[in-house]
């Protein structure tokens, strides 16, 4: 239960939220601004109430949200695992570092075209997309905190009984966790940036298209609305990562 | 059984019959990855009777924790052989518990999920775990803490708390790599008093890695003085106090002792200065 | 890259870093003997390519990818493309990296800033900002302008909070010794906040670079107009995989030399600052 003074201080906090909204009501219904460009947030509101009761949002948010999950949980799996495995094997960190180091700096937005050229405007184009753009900043997290894992706790682990798997298991991967997890933070970001564009530029399907869709039409009401729950979703899956995360690393207070 | 502890510590000097670590004609060459090698460890022999309480003393880098390292199986061993009970030393086991100066605790564990670590390792009944983390946590003076993450305590209970689990696995060696270097004086001089004391119930074959001269004589039944980079075997001092009198600090006999190990050690710190300068 | 290469950072390995390679590779061959991953992918890309397991549509021959980059060179279209790519990138680059790091200065120095812009930070740094792009473009239309307010809009966020953790980050007894030595308020900003925040304010702008360059190509790509991200999805909508493939090769070496610069850059600014790592980024 959230106590009184609490909900005030909350409420305080995000005063300047409101008052951005209360900024934007009040330009467009005293036409500061046209209405043409910013609808009043009633009106976006109520468009926004209709949209939610189509079929056809729902159609498309879950099908974001079908390729984003998968894209970024092959991202974080096997991002993640290759990062330890670079850390770990040393034939693996020759063979993978270079590429990892050529590969990290492309914009990976530059992969929206290639992935719609291989796979079409479909799911499994998008969803190859989020995998290779979100994976390297999961691997380079991943392999800075296996590679400093502390000696000491390894060592301690092997004169413990442990076999060099169980090692691995039990010191090399939580001691990647902490930094593995901020890259995956990284790559939460990131999956929605190319999520959204990659549907606003390529896609028959999801609430990038949608905005698009919208925005041709000329629904700027219904259009802004859709922006406003891309941003609220990525606002929250933020939050619940960060939740997550936290009591993961719980150990660490 | 006290008795028992002081004929051993009389006995100091002639264990080469009950010989359990034999250290012969040891080198180790350290070699970073970026500038030239470096000998660490120079010639070395050294024998260790079983349930000795050997110290070894030296300043700093003069290459005794690789000495450790190398006994523990965590460093390979290039040039010489290290034997524990007739059998050379392939890699880490744990028939040698080892406590570092940093604790490394896993400190994604509680206190009783870090000392339960080595006892799962084991093939015994769970029960039977329980009851022996709870034993060591109980020995240590850790009961109450046992759902603490290492985080939440202190510097004193963390080293506790990592002598806890090294003794839960029963090493026959037990191998310290300055383990109270990381504690200020009050706990330190405790630590010393505490160890001494699980020593005397339990005894096992200790090495204890310090820099601090008053700490090795206070502990050891035996002292072995380094030199600088590289480490070498200075000079090997049997002592045979009494440790279970209160005063021994400040008798004659033990500040004398301490005088005369600071003399020779004094020597080799200073060519270890000058060294890294 | 993220401080991968780095020596000296503790193992996680059993095995030990050094000693095992030939003698030959570490003293003269080491260079080409690490980039070998590298050439091999090309040179197999070149032989599957060649092989007619895919298309050519699917991947075209690494040769024909190159051929294409070398006339678009000639013809000037290559470097207009990465000119005006670069120009928009770094455009709203500089403007979120001016006014990020003011108003994290801002913020960290006055209270009502705090207040008034720290909820608007921290709801704004995670939302995918992309989304609003058509309202970019509904008020400021299609051109440059609304190009580089996007990409100012998505990089000024790392900006602002690494300049905010980085003055909070500055230790009280610099502040303590600099007034204790007479500085004046002013003084105490450019002398002392500025450059003792700038580690932790460096790694933000080196997060917010790679950010300006993926939404820069995002934009050309969703609004058209010249540029590489431009010139890749007209390609894309022409079925030109050619023009596809040499417009990521363009942008690959132009995030490449963007973000090495930055590392440079570093080095040589914080040359004071002894760990100088670089940060993990996008």
């Amino acid at each position: 239960m959230r106590s009184g003074p609490a909900f005030a201080a909350g409420l305080f906090r995000y005063l300047p939220i409101v008052f951005l909204l209360l900024l934007w009501h009040m330009a467009s219904t005293f036409h500061l601004v046209s209405t043409a460009v910013l609808p009043p947030l009633s009106s976006v509101l109520s468009s926004g109430y209709d949209l939610v009761s189509t079929a056809e949002f729902w159609d498309n948010t879950g099908s974001s949200m079908y390729r984003g999950g998968m894209g970024l949980l092959l991202a974080i799996v096997i991002g993640g695992a290759l990062g330890i495995a670079m850390a770990w094997w040393k034939p693996i960190r020759y063979v993978s570092s270079p590429l990892v180091e050529i590969f990290y700096p492309l914009p990976k937005s530059a992969l929206i075209p290639i992935t719609a050229l291989w796979l079409g405007f479909g799911d499994a184009s998008k969803i190859l997309l989020i995998f290779l753009g979100c994976m390297l900043p999961v691997t380079i997290g991943a392999f800075n905190g296996a590679r400093g894992a502390e000696q000491t706790l390894i060592w301690s682990a092997r004169s413990l009984g442990a076999s060099r798997w169980r090692t691995l298991l039990d010191v090399v991967v939580p001691s990647a966790l902490p930094e593995l997890l901020n890259g995956a933070r990284t790559a939460l970001a990131l999956s929605f940036i190319l999520l959204v564009s990659s549907e606003m530029i390529v896609a028959r399907k999801g609430l990038g298209y949608l905005i698009g869709f919208l925005g041709d039409g000329g629904n700027y009401d219904a259009m802004f609305a859709v922006v406003l729950v891309v941003a609220a979703l990525g606002f929250f899956a933020d939050r619940v990562y960060l939740a997550f995360a936290r009591r993961v690393l719980r150990w660490r207070e | 059984m006290d008795s028992a502890v002081l004929d051993r510590a009389a006995a100091g000097g002639a264990q080469a019959a009950n010989a359990q670590i034999v250290i012969d004609r040891l080198s180790h060459t350290y070699r970073p990855a970026h500038g030239r090698p470096v000998l660490a460890i120079d010639d070395v022999s050294l024998t260790v009777g079983r349930r000795e309480f050997l110290a070894l003393l030296g300043p700093s880098g003069c290459g005794k924790s690789t000495l450790l390292y190398q006994l523990g199986g965590f460093l390979p061993t290039e040039t010489g052989t290290i034997t524990v009970d007739g059998k050379k030393v392939q890699g880490p086991g744990p028939d040698r518990g080892i406590v570092f100066q940093h604790f490394a605790l896993f400190p994604w564990k509680t206190v009783r999920a870090n000392v339960m670590y080595g006892l799962q390792r084991m093939s015994l009944p769970k029960a039977e775990q329980e009851r022996r983390a709870q034993e060591f946590i109980d020995l240590v003076g850790l009961s109450g803490f046992e759902d603490s993450y290492p985080s939440q305590l202190s510097g004193g209970m963390k080293q506790r708390c990592a002598i806890a689990r090294t003794l839960a696995i029963d090493p026959e060696i037990l191998l310290m790599d300055e383990p109270f270097g990381a504690l200020d004086a009050q706990t330190r001089h405790l630590m010393q008093t505490e160890l001494l004391a699980i020593w005397n119930r339990s005894p096992k074959t200790v090495i204890f890695v310090t820099h601090d001269v008053q700490e090795a004589v206070y502990l050891a039944q035996r002292v072995a003085v380094m030199s600088a980079r590289p480490g070498r075997i200075k000079a090997i001092i049997d002592l045979d106090f009494d440790r279970r009198d209160p005063h021994l600090t400040k008798s004659k006999a033990f500040v004398d002792k301490v005088d005369e190990i600071w003399e020779l050690v004094r020597g080799e710190a200073i060519k270890a200065q000058a060294g890294k300068a | 890259m993220a401080r991968i290469n780095q020596g000296g950072a503790p193992m996680a390995s059993p095995e030990h870093d050094s000693g095992q390679l030939p003698h030959f590779v570490r003293s003269f061959g080491w260079g080409v003997v690490a980039w070998l991953p590298v050439i091999i992918l090309l040179v197999a890309w070149e032989v599957v390519a060649r092989s007619g397991t895919v298309t050519p549509f699917m991947l075209p021959t690494l040769t024909r990818v190159f051929e294409r980059m070398g006339s678009e060179l000639v013809s000037g279209e290559l470097p207009i493309a990465v000119g005006l790519t670069l120009w928009r990138a770094l455009a709203g680059f500089v403007i979120a990296a001016v006014l990020g790091i003011a108003l994290g200065l801002a913020m960290a120095r006055n209270r009502f800033f705090y207040w008034f812009f720290d909820p608007i930070i921290s709801v704004g740094f995670p939302i995918p900002k992309i989304a609003f792009l058509p309202i970019l473009v509904l008020w400021l239309g299609f051109f440059d302008l609304s190009k580089i307010t996007m990409i100012a809009f998505n990089t000024i966020f790392p900006v602002v909070t690494a300049t905010i953790v980085g003055v909070y980050s500055v230790e009280k007894e610099i502040i303590w010794s600099a007034r204790n030595l007479g500085t004046s308020e002013r003084g105490m900003l450019w002398e002392i906040l500025l450059p003792a925040a700038m580690p932790q304010i460096f790694t933000g702008l080196q997060v917010a670079l790679p950010i300006a360059l993926i939404v820069g190509v995002l934009t050309e790509m969703a609004m058209g107009g010249y540029g590489v991200g431009g010139s890749m999805q007209t390609a894309s909508r022409m079925a030109d995989s050619l023009g596809v493939f040499a417009g990521i090769f363009e942008i690959a070496v132009v995030g490449y030399v963007m973000v090495k610069l930055m590392a440079m850059l570093r080095r040589h600014l914080l040359r004071w600052h002894q760990e100088s790592q670089e940060p993990t980024t996008v």
